[in-house]
Order: structure tokens, then C-alpha cells, then sequence
């Protein structure tokens, strides 16, 4: 990897506890990367992150929550919840509900827990970004 | 559009983006990224595919 000159760098907008960051940057997917300054790849990440989640539920997928004695449900339902507020509007919704029986089920859940664990592996570059570890 | 080759493609497609993104920087190193892990995701689903062929279903 090229190393980039200092003054490439994107300033972060405000300066918010990492804690806090990292809240808002599972709510809203790409927030974060806004909020540090990474605009377009923001904006890359909110639009792929949506189109996945939309997808997924126009499929009939179904966002999960932990089913007791259904120790992998538990997994899924993490992924679930990583979309953030997405999850939580559709949830409002009704919507996500999952229909077992459409032809489209599993390609559906495919694209929700997708969705939400790329807006989790958002979570640990914030992280990386604000701990340094990564300089763009 | 509800077709498996459709669903695989734009799937491919939207976790190519996302990671070209997430781990490359500039332009040039991203485009070389999203094509690697686009092709990579479909031959490899195609590949996988065709070597399914050889196990019967039960």
C-alpha cells in the first residue's frame, strides 16, 4: 500500500468520544466515516449498506432476533441488528417479518445479514481510523 | 430479476463496492480491487456451482 502525504489527510468534522463515534456510526451506516471526514466513502458505504438492506426485504428476508435453544439465530440476529436504525424502522414497520415459504427467502436474509455486517466491520475502521491504525 | 445469476450478480456487485472502498485508497488501486473481488466472487460462485454437478442430490 502507497503511503499517502500528511496533508492528504480529511480533518473529522467534530471531535466526539470514540464511544459515542461508534454509537452513531451503527445507527446510521457511513455516519462515522462522515463524522472523521471521509465524505465520499460515507456516502459509498450508506448507499450500499441501503440498497442491501432494501433489497433484502423486497426478497421477503427476515430480520432475525435470538430464538431460544437456536444458538446460530443468535448470530444472525446480531448481524440483523447491525443495520442500526434500519433495522429498527423496519422492525416499526412491520416490515422483515419473512416469508419461509417465497422462492426468495434465503436470497432476502442473504442480503439483511450482509447489510448488517458491513455496517459492523464500519464500526472497527472508525476505530482503526480514530486510533490511528489507518491514516485515510 | 429474482433470478439466482441476477441476485448473485448484484450482491457481487454491492460487496465489491463496499470493500474496494473500505480497503483501498485512490482511484486506480480501488477499480483493481472491485474487479478482483467481483470476478473472484463470480467464477468462484460459477466454479463452485458446476462442481456441485458432481454431488447427487439425496
Amino acid at each position: 500500500m502507497t503511503e499517502q502525504p500528511a496533508t492528504s489527510h480529511p480533518q473529522p468534522l467534530f471531535r466526539l468520544p470514540l464511544p459515542l463515534l461508534l454509537a452513531l456510526a451503527w445507527l446510521i451506516p457511513g455516519l462515522g466515516h462522515f463524522l472523521l471526514g471521509r465524505r465520499l466513502r460515507a456516502s459509498v458505504f450508506f448507499v450500499v449498506i441501503a440498497i442491501a438492506f432494501v433489497v433484502g426485504l423486497v426478497l421477503q428476508g427476515e430480520l432475525i432476533l435470538p430464538t431460544a435453544g437456536d444458538p446460530l439465530s443468535y448470530l444472525a440476529a446480531i448481524a440483523s441488528i447491525g443495520n442500526g436504525t434500519l433495522f429498527f424502522v423496519a422492525k416499526s414497520l412491520g416490515l422483515g417479518q419473512g416469508v419461509v415459504t417465497s422462492a426468495s427467502f434465503e436470497y432476502g436474509n442473504t442480503f439483511l445479514l450482509t447489510a448488517g455486517m458491513m455496517n459492523l466491520l464500519l464500526l472497527l475502521d472508525v476505530h482503526d481510523i480514530v486510533q490511528g491504525h489507518k491514516e485515510w | 430479476m429474482v433470478d439466482h445469476l441476477s441476485l448473485m450478480t448484484l450482491h457481487a456487485l454491492l460487496v465489491a463496492i463496499y470493500f474496494s472502498f473500505l480497503w483501498k485508497h485512490g482511484r486506480r488501486e480501488r477499480w483493481f480491487y472491485f474487479w478482483k473481488v467481483f470476478g473472484a466472487l463470480m467464477v468462484g460462485a460459477v466454479a463452485l456451482g458446476w462442481l456441485m454437478y458432481f454431488f447427487p442430490r439425496p
